[in-house]
């Protein structure tokens, strides 16, 4: 059988156990969880695509990087940063595209700008990785902040409790969903003889939010001699309206008006999308000055 | 890497440094200028946005004074050549980045910049 993704508790201080569950783990798969991730999704492309020339943005967990070469089709038009809490995946991201990119060795909590200083961000696969609400709220705080009161722009990125039928995972139910989400550990299968091979696994399929690929076929593993190692992976996994209450709460703390521009507020910011694709939800913000 | 155009975004995040924390002064770097492809219309769309007083201190810094010390009225290719090698062209390997305020460094190892705080100094 395939590992399986599992219900966990957060039982210690948030810090220690992301440091532990998410940051530790991603420096240690990097590699491999890389040659995984390289086919962007189609509607972060579109928004990057949308972008106006001469824009500059922060992408927020950039991972490998794997957006900061985008658009493809006008590389050179806009540009975006990544910043990562692995030192490992920036190395990777370093060279995106096989080009030198600028990354950033810090925490989507941190806000090593100056304030407003990005014309947009985005924060793919990132925010579910916090593991209390207080958390997840300062993350989309940050990305606010971090973007033009009068233009900016962001895009961000969750798992979905609600996965696409075609996902490979069970996801337990829990009872208590008190907190809107469902916080889990979902397995990474690391075996010795893919460190070798971190190429191989182009199968030019869209890459689904997370996945443990080096299981085989039939659900068995490796040979012995080279047993796999299993790291798990903290996550939130995002109810139904779960990331636009969060956006919403995170907003009005900044003292924005949530809705379309309106006189009657100086600063706000507008929900445009608000979906759900392939087992993740979205967001997409747009800040205005209404002066 | 750390090229000028991040430098001139990046702040100080220490716990209670809100002001004159921008920007980040340079110190004991390593520089390596690579060729970046030249996309006018780039440079043209960033230029209102940046702080232009920080990038002139940075780019002299670093040696290099081909930017006057007030942002022209007058935008012309040659201007923006040299705008597009002060911002995208020069990259900083190794070194760090003091904060004018608190006096934080923030260390650069290998091209990338370390703006993590220890807990007891996130703000």
């Amino acid at each position: 059988m395939a590992p399986q993704v599992t219900a966990t508790v957060v039982d210690d201080d948030p810090q220690s156990y992301e440091s532990k569950h998410v940051h530790a783990v991603y420096d240690e798969i990097a590699p491999h969880f890389s040659s995984t991730r390289y086919k962007p999704w189609p509607i972060i492309s579109q928004f990057i695509s949308s972008l106006p020339v001469g824009w500059v943005g922060l992408d927020s967990g950039t991972g490998n990087g794997k957006y900061l070469p985008l658009p493809l089709e006008r590389p050179t038009d806009i540009w975006t940063i990544g910043l990562d809490r692995s030192r490992n995946l920036l190395t990777i991201a370093q060279n995106a595209g096989n080009v030198t990119r600028d990354v950033v060795w810090g925490d989507a909590l941190g806000q090593s700008w100056r304030e407003g200083a990005f014309d947009y961000a985005i924060s793919i696969a990132t925010v579910h990785h916090l593991s209390t609400p207080e958390r997840r709220k300062l993350a989309i705080q940050r990305l606010i902040t971090a973007v033009s009161p009068s233009r900016g722009r962001i895009l961000v990125y969750v798992w979905a409790i609600e996965q696409d039928e075609q996902s490979k995972r069970t996801i337990p139910q829990v009872a208590d969903q008190s907190n809107g989400g469902e916080d889990v550990f979902v397995p990474w299968v690391l075996s010795k003889n893919v460190q070798g091979k971190q190429n191989q696994n182009r199968n030019g399929k869209p890459d689904t939010a997370p996945q443990d690929t080096n299981v085989q076929e039939d659900g068995s593993t490796t040979d012995r001699a080279d047993a796999p190692r299993i790291y798990n992976r903290y996550y939130h996994m995002f109810a139904r309206g779960e990331l636009a209450e969060l956006v919403e709460g995170a907003a009005s703390m900044l003292g924005l008006h949530v809705g379309p521009l309106s006189p009657e507020a100086p600063l706000g910011i507008e929900i445009v999308q608000d979906g759900w694709e392939r087992s993740n939800y979205y967001v997409e913000l747009r800040r205005w000055k209404s002066s | 890497m750390v090229r000028l155009i991040t430098h001139n975004l990046l702040a100080c995040h220490a716990k209670g440094c809100t002001s004159n924390n921008f920007p980040l002064k340079l110190q004991d770097v390593a520089i390596e200028v690579r060729e970046a492809e030249f996309n006018p219309d780039f440079v043209r769309g960033f230029l209102p946005r940046l702080e232009w007083k920080a990038l002139v201190q940075a780019a002299r810094e670093l040696g290099d004074t081909s930017l006057p010390e007030e942002m022209p009225e007058m935008v012309d290719d040659g201007f923006l050549k040299n705008l597009h090698h002060v911002l995208l062209e020069i990259h900083i390997d190794e070194g760090a980045m003091i904060c004018p305020n608190c006096g934080h460094t923030y260390p650069i190892s290998n091209g990338i910049p370390n703006m993590l705080l220890a807990e007891h100094e996130i703000g």
